[in-house]
């Protein structure tokens, strides 16, 4: 035992080596496995992969394999300078072919990517990409971020099970339902990760928290409900997001289409107690889908004002009837809020809105049902969504009257010319960072001092419980869905225990 | 003669596996999930419904029902199980992949369930309506009603996170590839599913044999024996073991069936990387292909096992051999 540690004291010099083996259980287990073509790194992180582009903790852009990136005039043609002697794990240069193969296929692959927007990709040379786009479309961009460059060479069936890429992990083994177990891809031509290897449980929440509590985990995903059940050794670790949750309010149904009604619940709810109330105080007000975010509205904020929602009520003409509850012309302020039955979380919003909306005079009958059975009524009733991504193209896919009631884009068919005029300029902006300003305008059209068009109520808090001598430096803001997103910022991890 | 019966059997069993698929075929185009929508999960939000429709086409899944339940007959009589929309790759890969894992499971925990079963019901009989008995009943009884996967969690709760005996999950050490894992690691890591699903199957068992033991103590030939000076080990060897274990193999056999469906809920709780989560995402996914092939596959085994039963019954009773 002794002669064992000497040994490893001999070969390990080096103050990094001090960092144990981590074991995460944060979930996020992609059944069609690690293929970016089937969606793989949409959420987060492609972790075996490279991306040309990537974010920071702040969400600022960062260079990943591109090392310049031009926009032409027109905004139609991307010129991507490729990073030199990139190399895939399995020793094979990767190169402005890869990348135009793996645009190209993405594209034609019927699956999750929607690269509608792209016309091709091509490779000029070994380090030149071009991408031509249909449209001005500055949200493509956003494939920069997240679709994971795969070898032309040996892409093919099986690659998701056995991926090969250029980022800084690579797959040892992956037992599905059990655990996936990363090497660190020592030839990765990014910031190095501190950590050898990483071993990911996909055993669900339970398990997770179980193996914390027995020692045998470093960092796991939990429910917000259960923050409060922390083993010793582990701290809670709050990660702010934009997983939101609101109320849609559809455009064309009898009491929505009101603009009282909207205005009216926007201003009556009280966010900060339906946060305290139906998360048990784990999450925060909403006032849109993208609070924080670049390119939410500035001052799409709100004062909780119960009065003040009761007189614009008043002045529309929506009077209390004996039951307290208002009508106008006869038609009672009554709707129905839809919400998936098997989801306890909305079910809580659901069942407190009502509760709050009802002192107002409006009555909210919360109504469970599947996701099939939601779909049937979501054009004319309130349903409880979720939403929240890294990208302002859920400001587009929320509020644009193109995709109105199209698939579960824009549900409500919230319509407006402003809203539509801001986003074309967006669309048509010379980038990113260049565009969000210009997204940020459109909420005085849609947000809560315009049309009211959606009544937002809380953005969740994402826990995690990580081991005492694991520091995970800052955390993204986090879109929508828990767990795997928080590995974007892996490479700042740090082990602080000697 | 005994030719034409074994194909009877054969046509039978045929005939109860296509009925099967066409159960499960009809139960999933019943089902209100959407399998696009569930494949795509949280992207569906952003999906237009040309990406969506070109999703299904590449399924098959914009032809009529008939057609496309024939189409998956053919192949499957080509040997092809088709192809698994969940997990993106064949459906025999899929199967192959997690088949050891749970036949190893189900299959010790069958064998150990009938043993000690078949044991506990011969003791409960002996000892009839003393302690050794009514501890065994009270046993059997509770586990009877204890579904495996609460069992699980207390196992879990217990011995793996309160006492640390085991580890919490997975069929390996947490961080070692599978097969890099040794035997004795296997074993640690086998040891409580396989201990919470022989628990589950021993009653059923254990309770049956005792009914059956007891008859037979109370009948002539056991009477006579022990008017003749018999003793208790005589009698439990000559009379009453070899008389019990017709039924206990028949409901060994036929117990088959809910071992597998224990075994499925087992393995979600303790992370066994066998069928059962594919079993559950299948269903959840609208993964027809898939669980189609999980579906027709137990009810192979199933059917097997009865057969057998049926075959076995003559080996042990002579009676039956006579006729």
């Amino acid at each position: 035992m002794r002669l064992a540690l000497a040994l490893t004291a001999l070969l390990a010099p080096l103050p990094a080596a001090a960092a144990p083996d981590l074991v995460l259980a944060i979930g996020g287990e992609p059944e069609t496995g690690f293929d970016p073509i089937r969606g793989w790194g949409t959420y987060g992180n492609p972790l075996f992969q490279s991306t040309l582009l990537r974010r920071d903790a702040d969400l600022a852009t960062q260079p990943d394999l591109a090392e310049d990136w031009q926009l032409s005039e027109d905004r139609l043609v991307w010129t991507v300078t490729l990073r030199e002697g990139v190399r895939f794990s399995d020793g094979s240069p990767l190169t402005a072919r890869d990348a135009a193969f793996t645009f190209m296929t993405a594209k034609q692959v019927p699956d999750s990517l929607d690269l509608s927007a792209m016309d091709r990709a091509e490779a000029l040379d070994d380090r030149t990409l071009r991408i031509t786009l249909n449209r001005p479309w500055i949200t493509f961009t956003e494939t920069f971020y997240t679709l994971g460059i795969v070898p032309e060479a040996s892409y093919g069936p099986g690659y998701g099970r056995a991926p090969v890429g250029s980022g800084p992990y690579s797959l040892v083994s992956w037992s599905e339902g059990e655990q996936l177990i990363v090497r660190r891809n020592e030839a990765y031509h990014g910031q190095m990760p501190q950590f050898e290897q990483i071993t990911f449980l996909f055993t669900g929440a339970d398990t997770g928290l179980a193996a914390a509590q027995a020692g045998q985990a470093h960092l796991v995903a939990v429910p917000a409900q259960l923050a409060g059940r922390v083993p010793q050794g582990f701290r809670p670790v709050v990660a702010q997001t934009v997983d939101n949750r609101g109320l849609s309010m559809p455009a064309d149904a009898p009491v929505t289409s009101d603009p009282a009604i909207r205005q009216a619940l926007n201003l009556g709810l009280d966010r900060a107690l339906i946060a305290e109330v139906a998360l048990e105080g784990h999450g925060t007000p909403a006032f849109g889908p993208a609070d924080g975010l670049p390119w939410a509205g500035p001052d799409d904020l709100l004062e909780h004002d119960a009065q003040a929602a009761m007189a614009v009520l008043d002045r529309a003409g929506w009077l209390p009837g004996p039951d307290g509850i208002r009508a106008r012309d006869g038609l009672r302020a009554a709707i129905a809020l839809n919400y998936p039955a098997g989801d306890p979380t909305r079910q809580a919003l659901a069942e407190v809105t009502a509760e709050l909306a009802r002192p107002l005079g409006i009555q909210v009958t919360p109504k469970g049902g599947s996701w099939d059975a939601i779909q049937r009524v979501m054009h004319d009733e309130p349903v409880v969504f979720g939403f929240g991504s890294h990208s302002p193209y859920q400001l587009y896919t929320l509020y644009s009257s193109a995709v109105a009631r199209t698939g579960w884009m824009n549900p409500g068919g919230y319509a407006s010319a402003e809203v539509d005029a801001v986003f074309a300029r967006a669309q048509a902006a010379e980038s990113m960072e260049a565009a969000a300003p210009i997204w940020a305008e459109a909420a005085a059209h849609y947000g809560v001092h315009g049309d009211n068009a959606w009544v937002w109520l809380v953005n969740l808090d994402h826990v995690y419980l990580a081991h005492d001598c694991l520091d995970l430096g800052a955390t993204q803001i986090e879109p929508h869905g828990h767990g795997w997103p928080v590995t974007a910022t892996l490479a700042d991890w740090r082990w602080t225990c000697g | 003669m005994a030719l034409d019966l074994r194909m009877r059997a054969l046509a039978h069993a045929v005939a109860v596996l296509a009925a099967v698929a066409l159960a499960v075929f009809g139960l999933m185009r019943a089902s209100p999930v959407d399998p696009v929508a569930a494949y795509l999960g949280p992207a569906m939000a952003q999906a237009s419904p040309e990406q969506m429709a070109r999703i299904a086409e590449s399924w098959g899944l914009d032809r009529p029902a008939p057609e496309r339940f024939a189409r998956w007959a053919g192949q499957v009589l080509r040997g092809d199980l088709g192809w698994s929309t969940t997990y993106a790759a064949p459906v025999g890969q899929v199967l192959g992949e997690r088949l050891g894992a749970s036949a190893l499971l189900a299959g010790l925990a069958w064998a150990l369930s009938g043993v000690l079963g078949f044991a506990l019901g011969l003791v409960a009989a002996m000892a009839r309506d003393r302690w050794p008995d009514r501890v065994i009943r009270l046993w059997c009884y509770v586990l009877a009603a204890t579904p495996t996967f609460w069992l699980g969690m207390v196992m879990i709760a217990l011995f793996a996170v309160g006492l640390g005996w085991a580890p919490v999950c997975c069929a390996g050490p947490i961080g070692v590839p599978s097969d890099q894992a040794g035997l004795a690691d296997r074993l640690r890591h086998l040891a409580l599913p396989l201990t919470a699903l022989t628990l589950f199957g021993v009653a059923q068992i254990a309770l049956h044999t005792r009914i059956k033991a007891i008859e037979i103590l109370q009948s002539d030939p056991v009477t006579l024996a022990r008017l003749q000076g018999a003793g208790p080990g005589d009698i439990l060897w000559r009379h009453v073991a070899r008389n019990a274990a017709l039924p206990g193999v028949t409901v060994l056999f036929a117990s088959l069936g809910e071992i597998i469906g224990g075994a499925i809920l087992a393995e979600q709780v303790f992370a066994w990387p066998g069928l059962g989560r594919a079993t559950i995402e299948a269903g959840m996914r609208g993964d027809v292909a898939l669980l189609l092939a999980i579906a027709m596959l137990t009810a192979v085994v199933v059917v097997a096992a009865n057969l057998a039963a049926d075959r076995l019954a003559p080996a042990l009773d002579p009676r039956q051999r006579a006729r």
